[in-house]
């Protein structure tokens, strides 16, 4: 009984008790939710690097190691510049790919071959850009935010590209920048491309049209140290607060929400039909806001049977064609004179 | 002069809602500056530790408040705090899943 209890109508008493009690399940039930969300949280906004193992040359290639700084929070980042290679032997940066890798890998990417894709392209005469995204690879660790924050390296790849030190400097300064890009990468580079006129033309491949409903299935099934499965209920709170402790903004990551501005730019989107991981869905999603300009120049591809981030290796070939194709018909041809031999 | 008193506990809860935020932000503006493996866990530990703070101080407050609650008005006060404190939680639930 609470002190002076005795004295009070009986009401009163029992209207005491009552939000006695609903004042103490409150209080715990909200400071352990938020307490275990800040963890989770803490450990949503992490992904430990990755290992770089091979480099171009390991694929006969010549190629550059540069560092530069992100836009607006000057992270350091670091990554190859691979010039393109001209039928005739001859090393060309006239036209310049930005490739953007996934989530939890690196510029290398083993898992969807993306070391192999940039030398393909390479070897089609264009020059690739291809670094690790903050906190990746050999980049400066940051938090990870599927986008919202990453889209600043991308957008500082395309500054380094219009005015950084050239890395080869007898091939001079692209006169011409796309993009390309892979799951997280790809929704990443819609979202910078949709701020940065530069990016002339966009490869889009496996990405999501908004990153909360994918974290929000994908969660509960990851392991967390201590409380092991994260429940369903704390995704919520754990995706505001990686925005409240580290400014990681889950819910920005919406690249259904601004692809459309990339028109007139030519966008070029890749989606596997047998994708589980982001399903088919964030593709129309994403086609359907594109294509809504009357000046959008949207070209699709769905590949049969590919999962998520599988149709270049699973299509090879027919990938190179396709995506070379659309950057020779979206760039122009190469302009440059003769310059550095392979 | 007592609804003002009973009215304590929500003010405490809605000024500390707000201490924690503001020192949460202090303790990653000073701790990015050795990057972010060390802001990491930096910011969760300050956070964690204001977060337990600011539960006993309102847990104090409250029991002092709900011990002077002599009136419907001040017992409803009470119940307006206790929803201020599970708003966290009302909030964030109410958004699962995502629209």
């Amino acid at each position: 009984m609470l002190r002076g209890e005795s004295a009070l109508p009986r009401r009163l008493r029992r209207g005491r008790r009552a939000v006695a009690a609903l004042l103490l399940t409150a209080g715990i039930l909200s400071f352990g939710y938020v307490g275990v969300s800040s963890y989770v949280a803490e450990e949503l906004v992490y992904t430990a690097p990755t290992r770089i193992d091979k480099t171009p040359a390991s694929l006969g290639l010549r190629f550059a190691y540069v560092t530069f700084p992100s836009r607006q929070d000057h992270l350091t980042l670091r990554g190859w510049f691979i010039p393109g290679v001209l039928p005739n032997g001859r090393l060309t940066a006239d036209r310049a790919i930005v490739v953007v890798h996934g989530t939890r890998t690196n510029r290398e990417s083993k898992g969807d071959h993306q070391l192999q894709l940039t030398a393909e392209l390479a070897r089609h005469g264009l020059a690739v850009l291809a670094f690790d995204m903050r906190g990746a690879g050999e980049s400066t660790p940051a938090p990870l935010s599927m986008g919202t924050l990453e889209q600043r390296d991308v957008l500082g790849a395309v500054d380094f590209l219009r005015s950084g030190a050239i890395p080869i400097p007898a091939l001079g300064r692209p006169h011409a920048i796309g993009g390309l890009g892979i799951s997280m990468g790809a929704a990443t580079l819609l979202l910078a491309a949709a701020r940065e006129p530069a990016i002339q033309a966009v490869v889009s491949d496996s990405a999501y049209a908004e990153v909360v409903p994918l974290l929000e299935r994908e969660v509960p099934k990851r392991t967390v140290p201590v409380i092991g499965h994260v429940p369903a209920g704390f995704v919520p709170a754990a995706l505001v607060m990686s925005q409240v402790l580290y400014g990681a903004d889950f819910f920005a990551a919406r690249p259904v929400d601004s692809i459309a501005t990339i028109a007139p730019r030519p966008l070029f989107l890749i989606h596997g039909l047998a994708d589980g991981y982001v399903p088919i869905s964030n593709f129309q999603r994403l086609n359907a806001a594109a294509a809504a300009p009357s000046t959008a120049r949207v070209t699709t591809w769905l590949v049969p049977k590919a999962r998520h981030a599988q149709a270049f290796k699973l299509t090879g070939t027919e990938y190179v064609i396709r995506v070379v194709g659309f950057f020779d018909a979206s760039l122009g041809a190469d302009r440059s004179q003769p310059g550095a031999a392979a | 002069m007592r609804a003002v008193r009973a009215a304590l506990p929500l003010v405490v809860v809605l000024v500390l809602a707000a201490a924690l935020l503001a020192v949460a932000a202090a303790a990653r503006e000073i701790s990015a500056r050795a990057g972010f493996l060390v802001e990491r866990p930096a910011v969760l530990v300050v956070w964690l530790i204001g977060l337990l703070v600011a539960a006993g101080l309102i847990a104090w407050v409250s029991r002092a408040a709900l011990r002077r609650a002599d009136s419907s008005v001040s017992l409803w006060l009470l119940v307006l705090t206790a929803v201020a404190l599970a708003s966290p939680l009302l909030l964030t639930l109410q958004q699962h899943p995502s629209p």
